[in-house]
């Protein structure tokens, strides 16, 4: 379970972080959250899809890692096996939290909040130091309390996200409102015969977006969003290492 | 021009309830009303004449209609206070104590369409004392648990367990008002008809109104409610009444508040067995529709009322009790002429079964589908919708009967009298006989034109403790590897369903919010 809590200077002086176990978080995670800005860095190796919020049903997009819950096929040998890191991943153990006012209303201000159950979180205050205290590890705050670098480029990567928010929320609603949203339907057999099909994921559909109007084509390039849909529609390619690679861990 | 070559190019439907909506928007859908070259549709609805919007439980086959349409059930379900309904959960039908219920769900049995379960449930060796619903449907397991039939990840009209709605008839009426005056081109007159206008062939030209003239047209659809204004006034067509089978003939109906607001939305209709009729007890997103239809024969008005301020508890006392009298059968026929009756117009039997809009559904289906371009061909159009409709008042009319003549309630003569073999009808009785001996299959229900599957009669038969003797015919139950699976699928889908679906509430309050996905 996480406990998140918001990073107090005072409260969390001494707390840092070994960057060598950020990646657990993703150890059996078989999608993971992505943001359009880094869509160039996924599609080396993962489909990139669209799957629905659980809370919500909103269209969200994500990597594709495996082929059933709990099976992320680039964590092998206790490591992170891919070129690229997703930024939910990179982002971890930092949180973005709304602000509450004292009267418990959101201000619309957001503060940075931190897991406190991340296994990459070393707290030398208490008793439980991690037996390899010679990783590299990064503290949150300097000695005078002032905000460490590592820190300031965990924030980085949380403003990125958080813009990232922004730019998926225009992608989808540009594709929603053309219709080119299309459930994507896989059957995968596996070289020891078994066989899944792949629910619940979506992609961008092809005729609808070829048979699109000059005028509606003008608007999705103005948007900028052309790379970001074709960008998806090339990741689907990627399906078929992830099968090759399951095979592999099947022949293991 | 001969009467016979005058093509249609305009119905006009007299009546704006939600038969006359549905009719219209039917037809205007897929005749392409808004377009110029589309048929004309003209809906005309008396200013001076309440709707009566009783029903407000539907079938599964609504969400086609909504489809058909093309109305998002989002918009459906936030404007029309709608919920989902899993099917009807029928309290104290067969014995009248507290233990006593069945369900009917909307789902069939587990592998309805590979082998008859119902035979091996008859004769399992488990002592279990489960229903036979419980045993062979996953669906009396999400309802008992209060739980959606879907969740925010399904997108519209898509199901994870069959589903129908609960629905606000008012604000449905509406609904449909807007989108067929504003999306699919219906001209909306509201005014009063004072005078029917006929050519030498009795059909109908034209109906006179007080502020609009006269409004013609080549097919009128009557859906003016229990007044029958064409169909019956006009026409003269006789009304057959079915009292000597359904006894039900008043209504005495509440709106009852939630406690708050989190209160639980019931995901299927529940229908309790009174001293002289049944309690129907539908939940919508904001407050509950409960009413007690009985035989006033059998009870008076004030017993009537003790009854409904029982079950309806302490906040009865500050309720606005509307009383509605039914008189349930139909017209001899529905199609008379150029006119054709949808909805109260055509007939009206108590709601224990819903069948109230899905009758209507269907005449504007086939009416649309099946719309004359000519007059030629109307007749022939016209003895084919009698024939198919007043096979299916009949079926309907079974069926309801059916949850009578099973009942073993002693308590009152309302009961018993319902069992007297001069009550029930010729075809239920046949029926009946066949099922002695085995469970009732589709061969027994052959029509293209049934309401009821043959899943909907094992339910309700099974349910009620009805025993089929499959003692002479042994060979029949030589699969019982097929039926174990079967139940043991069954418990699997209940265990699964329990996990992955939100609670009935939960999920109308997410819609709301966040509204599903077309896809």
């Amino acid at each position: 379970m996480e406990n998140l809590v918001a990073i107090d200077n005072k409260i969390h002086k001494n707390i840092s972080i070994n960057p060598a176990k950020v990646a657990l978080h993703g150890e059996k995670l078989n999608l993971i959250p992505a943001v359009v800005s880094e869509f160039m860095h996924l599609t080396v190796q993962h489909p990139i899809v669209f799957t629905k919020h659980g809370e919500t049903g909103e269209f969200v997009c994500s990597a594709l890692l495996g082929f059933e819950v709990g099976e992320n096929l680039f964590w092998q040998n206790g490591q992170w096996q891919a070129v690229y890191l997703p930024l939910q991943i990179q982002r971890q153990p930092f949180f973005i939290g709304d602000a509450v006012d004292d009267d418990s209303t959101k201000s619309g201000d957001y503060v940075v909040c931190i897991d406190l159950n991340s296994p990459a979180i070393n707290d030398s205050a208490s008793t439980n130091i991690p037996e390899n205290t010679s990783s590299e590890v990064h503290a949150l705050f300097t000695e005078t309390g002032e905000e460490s670098e590592y820190f300031h480029e965990a924030k980085q990567c949380l403003a990125q996200l958080l813009q990232g928010k922004v730019d998926n929320q225009r992608l989808i609603g540009a594709l929603k409102k053309l219709n080119l949203i299309q459930a994507l339907s896989l059957e995968v057999t596996f070289i020891n015969e078994t066989s899944t099909r792949l629910n619940g994921l979506y992609t961008i559909n092809q005729d609808k977006l070829a048979a699109l109007t000059n005028e509606e084509i003008a608007e999705l390039h103005q948007q900028q969003l052309l790379p970001a849909i074709y960008t998806m529609i090339t990741s689907l390619g990627q399906i078929y290492p992830l099968i090759e690679r399951k095979n592999a861990r099947l022949n293991g | 021009m001969s009467f016979n070559s005058m093509p249609t190019k305009t119905v006009v439907v007299v009546g704006g309830g939600i038969a006359g909506w549905l009719t219209a928007g039917r037809i205007a859908a897929q005749h392409r009303t808004k377009t110029k070259a589309g048929l004309k549709v003209v809906l005309v609805e008396s200013a001076s004449i309440p709707v009566v919007g009783v029903g407000e439980g539907t079938w599964p086959t609504m969400r086609n209609t909504l489809i058909a349409l093309g109305i998002s059930e989002t918009e459906f379900i936030r404007t029309c206070d709608a919920s989902f309904k899993q099917g009807a959960k029928f309290a104290k039908w067969v014995d009248g104590t507290e233990q006593d219920f069945y369900y009917h769900p909307l789902v069939l049995p587990q592998g309805f369409s590979q082998g008859d379960l119902a035979a091996y449930w008859l004769n399992r060796s488990a002592k279990d004392n489960n229903s036979f619903s419980q045993d062979v449907c996953f669906q009396e397991a999400i309802c008992e648990q209060g739980l959606a039939p879907k969740t925010i990840r399904t997108p519209e009209f898509s199901a994870i367990a069959n589903y129908a709605y609960h629905l606000d008839a008012g604000k449905f009426t509406k609904l449909l008002q807007k989108h067929c005056t504003e999306q699919l081109g219906v001209e909306h007159i509201i005014d009063d008809v004072i005078a029917v206008n006929t050519l030498e062939n009795e059909d109908i030209a034209s109906v006179t109104t007080n502020n609009h003239g006269d409004i013609s047209g080549q097919l009128f659809v009557d859906c003016s409610g229990f007044s029958s204004l064409l169909l019956g006034k006009h026409y003269q067509v006789p009304f057959k009444s079915c009292a000597d089978v359904l006894f039900i003939d008043t209504a005495l109906s509440v709106q009852l508040p939630y406690e708050d607001k989190n209160s639980p939305i019931a995901s299927q209709t529940i229908s309790t067995g009174q001293e002289a009729g049944w309690i129907w007890d539908i939940g919508l997103q904001h407050r509950r529709g409960v009413g007690y239809v009985y035989s006033s024969k059998y009870s008076s008005e004030q017993q009537a009322r003790a009854v409904l301020a029982k079950y309806v508890g302490e906040p009865f006392n500050g309720l606005t009790v509307k009383k509605i009298p039914i008189v349930s059968g139909h017209r001899e026929k529905f199609w008379q002429n150029n006119c054709v009756a949808v909805g109260l117009s055509a007939g009206f039997l108590e709601p224990l079964e819903a069948s109230s809009l899905v009758l209507i559904e269907l005449s504007a289906q086939m009416i649309s589908e099946q719309l004359p371009a000519t007059r030629e061909v109307m007749d022939i159009t016209a003895k084919r919708f009698n024939e198919t409709f007043l096979y299916r008042w009949q079926k309907v009319i079974d069926f309801l009967k059916l949850h009578y003549i099973l009942s073993k309630r002693c308590d009152t003569d309302f009961w018993t009298d319902n069992r007297a073999p001069h009550t029930i009808p010729d075809s239920l009785q046949e029926l009946m006989q066949l099922w002695k001996y085995r469970s009732p299959a589709d061969y027994d229900f052959t029509s293209n034109n049934e309401v009821f599957p043959a899943a909907s009669y094992q339910y309700v038969l099974y349910g009620m403790g009805f025993k089929s003797d499959y003692s002479l015919s042994p060979q029949l139950l030589n699969d019982w590897r097929f039926a174990d699976q079967q139940f043991a699928k069954n418990s699997q889908m209940v265990q699964q369903a329990n996990k992955s679906l939100p609670t009935n509430r939960e999920l109308l309050n997410k819609i709301c919010q966040y509204g599903l996905s077309t896809i």
